[in-house]
């Protein structure tokens, strides 16, 4: 079985209108981050306590909400997931305090003694941590860019390297404007996502690169741009078989996965179709603009190649 | 070319069998724990014990006696029947033993339990370390806390500026007159590693006593302390332990006159105070410079209410206050005389505080004019627990001398004891002291005999007994426990000794047992499903191909668990996700492999021409695919903390091993079939 061999389309010739595409996602996507003041940060990296609880019966919301109040904290998030048994309770707590999840739990048995409850998950980050977590999560990705234009630059040319960054910066902007449009919040596995969407789309750019570079070599005759083109849809089939089995099992943990992964899994889904979407539509085509502004610059029409 | 693949299947027979070998203890595991399981239930069924005692008396070695003890026994079976699975049942524990260093171990997120991250509270330290405690090394220290924390800067170093800004050197608080600023802060240092290395020691004694198996218990950075339980199921309780600061001390009760002094006095200035307005001074307004941190968490009782424009005088008698937590009992008869007794009752011949004014109280007695006028020698504690009285519960406040006659680190052990006499029955704590303890302890007893001596723990009364006679004998008791768990905890703490200064929980991750298991088996079965999948997509899109990438694709899966086998890598959830996300990418070597193939047979070349070129040309673009992709993988293994650093894992060894198959492996494959037969077509 084969599809999409032979193809012929003009991908250089259509990067206008994917630019604006483009253009306009991140656009909605600033938008919404600028709208819903920055990234919806969990707590993680905010500080803070979570805390799923499974009761044996059903249990009314509004129980555990005036439970939490009674133990003191007005201004925590209750909300059920799951089902009618699950109960998420969530304190953003700003300053160091001791201990939150214990008045909590306490509180909770004294209101319902009758619906006893098993703490299925626990999760308290201190501010100072949380702030920890943010800088380590802002330097990794530095760095992991930081050693992509290196090694990318030496293996290739310095401008592809600019190529893949930028398509990345795409990526990585674009999930963020999602994740903020549907109110999703960033974590630390969502941080890991990001990471792997930017391992991924890399990947898959490398892939055109590594063509391009070679047919560089061996279609001399043939214009740079038309090069790139070619080089696009030799490399496509690959493309999309790729996407394919890795949308395939992203999917599957994206449905089976279970919540803990959940949002993890759809920041995936969302990065490889955006990765595999970027080093076709950007990544490749920066490298014709490129080459176009130095070939003006030199007084010389884009013209073959050595 | 023939040589080459000799060599290549060399290699590749000797990772199947390093993967075998590798794997088999943690496929004896799974055996092993099975049969244990059922051994487990056998014995739950036939006694009255529960399979967390069964294990417990397993680890103690004591469960043939717990089994003779608890038998129920079902129809017609003997102790004896009982007992052989108990024989079974212990084998298999000490195979299990052997077993399962070797094996892949699971993350706590997969097998439940708890991650906790514990911070030393620095200016806690300090202030004990301090010559003289004064308001300025305490704001001094607790602002440097501050700015060093939301500026994530060493504390040392902001303390060091805050202090020579202000023009104070440090020789006032700490060392010698003589010492300079940097040679005390190396001092401080030092005694900061000190106090981490103690407290790393404090808590690996009682997580050892309270019996968890396996905690991992590790120092982070210069002043945190994670510490790790897996399978645990009262996780509160086993915080309780591990975070109680468990400093003791000995405290006599003050002199009846010198009480009595100070409660006029405070009389005298709320008094003062009141008929002046000047209520603010009384520290009646929430405000957070005077409320001491202990003070926050209680709920609140504003004085406003009372002591504000309106309602002073519309209490009526001891006023049982409404509903509203924002209100004080209140003896309105003795108010305007005695402000500071109204809010205090009489419990059982003891100053008792009722429960809702307690919060007052503290604020009263921490305010700066209530501090000016009490002795220097004394100070105000409430007991730990409140005793009920009518219809109001209430906390004992007692005045106490502030110098300790004796502390918790004259302990040379502590047990729990079944009370006699006046506590039948009521679970006791028996403290044996030291011989340099017992002695001290005989002294103070026998000079203060028909006074009371406290036993403060962290700056609460536990126990007040008076002293009947010189206790020659260095045992004393704490009574009052509520449940013998309470007495068994408490007696932990005190045997392992207290902490240098009070620790924080800053970070922690508990997961139940149940949601462990419920993510091993969502993980397992999109593991399966996924792979599911994509080996019948390869099949149908490069058919026989297809499945030779598939049989490298199962050879992925396989290396990867031997290598986390092989290394002692924990598996995490995140791992698991790592694991699946490489069923997807790891084919992709090979896709790039395949789509070369089919371009050079449309060329026209022969099948194993094809092959070779395609092969050739497809290694250099994998190679510099998967170089990038593990640059960033690598990153984030360096970046992550636990979880994340599970995940990295996971896909660094699967980028890797799956080079090594979609490459290597498939090519002995594809080379083992054109080498036999001359193939006209490849099924590709």
């Amino acid at each position: 079985m084969q599809f999409l061999t032979n193809t012929h389309i003009d991908f250089i010739g259509n990067r206008k209108a994917a630019l604006i595409f483009s253009g306009l996602l991140i656009l909605a996507g600033i938008a919404s981050l600028i709208l819903r003041g920055g990234p919806n940060y969990g707590i993680d990296f905010l500080g803070g306590t979570s805390m799923e609880l499974h009761f044996e019966k059903d249990v009314a919301i509004e129980d555990v909400r005036s439970a939490v109040r009674e133990a003191g904290f007005e201004s925590a998030e209750i909300k059920s997931f799951g089902g009618p048994r699950e109960i998420l309770i969530r304190v953003e707590e700003q300053e160091a305090q001791s201990e939150i999840s214990a008045p909590i739990q306490e509180s909770i048995s004294q209101r319902l003694p009758d619906n006893p409850y098993i703490v299925q998950l626990v999760e308290k980050v201190g501010p100072k941590i949380g702030a920890e977590l943010r800088t380590a999560a802002f330097f990794a990705i530095l760095i992991a860019l930081f050693f992509i234009l290196l090694y990318v630059s030496w293996r290739f040319e310095f401008i592809f390297a600019v190529g893949a960054i930028v398509a990345l910066f795409h990526d990585i902007i674009i999930t963020l404007g999602v994740f903020s449009f549907l109110g999703l919040e960033i974590t630390l596995a969502i941080i890991a996502a990001f990471l792997t969407i930017v391992g991924y789309s890399l990947n898959d750019t490398i892939v055109v690169f590594d063509r391009i570079r070679e047919n560089l070599k061996v279609l001399r005759r043939e214009k740079y741009d038309s090069i790139i083109n070619i080089s696009i849809n030799q490399s496509l089939s690959r493309t999309i078989m790729t996407s394919v089995t890795t949308l395939i099992v992203v999917m599957v943990l994206y449905f089976f996965g279970g919540e803990v992964i959940n949002s993890f899994a759809f920041a995936l889904i969302v990065g490889v179709l955006i990765g595999t979407y970027s080093s076709v539509f950007i990544a490749s085509p920066i490298l014709v603009e490129w080459e176009k502004r130095r070939e003006l610059k030199k007084g010389r029409p884009m013209a073959k190649r050595a | 070319m023939r040589k080459n693949n000799i060599f290549r299947t060399i290699i590749i027979a000797l990772a199947v069998a390093w993967a075998l070998v590798v794997l088999f203890p943690t496929f004896q595991l799974t055996n092993q724990e099975k049969k244990a399981e059922a051994y487990y239930s056998l014995i739950e069924k036939s006694t009255t014990l529960s399979k967390n005692d069964i294990k417990a008396a397993l680890s103690a070695g004591n469960l043939e006696l717990a089994v003779r003890d608890n038998f129920r026994g079902n129809d017609g079976e003997s102790v004896d029947d009982v007992l052989t699975t108990v024989n079974d049942l212990t084998e298999i524990d000490k195979k299990i033993e052997t077993t399962e260093p070797n094996s892949i171990k699971l993350g706590l997120d997969l097998q439940g339990g708890t991650y906790l991250v514990y911070e030393l509270n620095m200016p806690a330290l300090l202030e004990k370390l301090s010559k003289q405690n004064d308001e300025v090394i305490e704001t001094a220290l607790a602002n440097a806390d501050k700015t060093a924390k939301s500026e994530n800067r060493d504390f040392f170093d902001v303390l060091t500026e805050m202090l020579q800004e202000k023009g104070i050197a440090l020789n006032r608080y700490f060392g010698r007159r003589t010492d300079s600023d940097s040679e005390i802060i190396s001092k401080l240092k030092d005694e900061a590693h000190d106090a981490i290395e103690r407290t790393l020691e404090v808590l690996r004694n009682r997580i050892d006593q309270f019996g968890v198996s396996e905690p991992s218990i590790t120092k982070q950075g210069s002043d945190r302390v994670v510490v790790e339980l897996a399978g645990i199921q009262d996780v509160g309780r086993a915080k309780s332990i591990i975070g109680t600061t468990a400093l003791l001390e000995f405290q006599l009760e003050a002199e009846q006159d010198v009480v009595r002094g100070v409660f006029n006095e405070i009389n005298r200035v709320m008094k003062k105070d009141l008929s002046e307005g000047d209520i603010d001074s009384l520290a009646v307004t929430s405000d957070s410079s005077v409320a001491p941190a202990k003070v926050r968490k209680d709920k609140e009782v504003s004085l406003e209410e009372v002591f504000g424009e309106s309602s002073i005088l519309e209490e009526k008698g001891v006023a049982q206050a409404d509903t509203s937590d924002s209100t004080v009992l209140l003896d309105e008869d003795v108010f305007q005389d005695r402000p500071f007794d109204a809010l205090l009752a009489n419990v059982g011949g003891d100053i008792g505080v009722p429960t809702k004014n307690v919060a007052t109280v503290r604020r009263i007695l921490n305010s700066p004019d209530v501090q000016a006028v009490l002795p220097n020698d004394i100070e105000f504690l409430f007991f730990n627990r409140p005793v009920q009285n009518g219809e109001n519960s209430f906390y004992r406040m007692y005045v106490l001398k502030k110098e300790p006659e004796l502390r918790g680190d004259q302990i040379s052990n502590a047990d729990v004891q079944i009370g006699s006499q006046l506590q039948a029955g009521q679970s006791v704590v028996g403290m044996e002291l030291t011989n340099e303890g017992a002695k001290i302890f005989s002294k103070v007893t026998g000079a203060n005999v028909g006074k009371r001596l406290a036993i403060v723990l962290d700056g609460k009364i536990v126990s007040i007994p008076n002293i009947n006679e010189r206790i020659p004998s260095g045992r004393a008791q704490i009574s009052g426990m509520a449940n013998i768990d309470e007495a068994k905890d408490l007696a932990i703490v005190l045997r392992a000794g207290a902490l240098p200064a009070p620790i924080e929980v800053i970070e922690e991750r508990t997961v139940g047992p149940s949601l462990g298991q419920d993510s091993i088996r969502k993980g397992t079965s999109s593991a399966f499903f996924g792979l599911m999948i994509v080996i019948v997509f390869m099949g149908v899109y490069y058919r026989l191909s297809g499945l030779v990438a598939d049989i490298a694709l199962l050879l992925n899966l396989f290396i990867i668990m031997a290598v986390l086998a092989g290394f002692h890598a924990t598996l995490t959830l995140p791992g698991v996700a790592g694991i699946i996300l490489t069923i997807g990418m790891a084919v992709d070597a090979n896709v790039l492999i395949f789509e070369r193939i089919r371009e050079e047979l449309r060329s026209g070349k022969t099948v194993r021409a094809a092959i070779d070129s395609g092969y050739g040309r497809a290694f250099k673009t994998i190679l510099d695919a998967n170089v990038t992709t593990l640059l960033t993988a690598l990153v984030l293994y360096q970046f992550g903390t636990g979880p994340i650093k599970g995940f990295a894992l996971t896909l660094s060894i699967g980028i890797v091993v799956s080079m090594f198959t979609a490459i290597v492996v498939t090519r002995v494959i594809f080379d083992f079939f054109t080498s036999r037969m001359t193939l006209k077509k490849l099924s590709i």
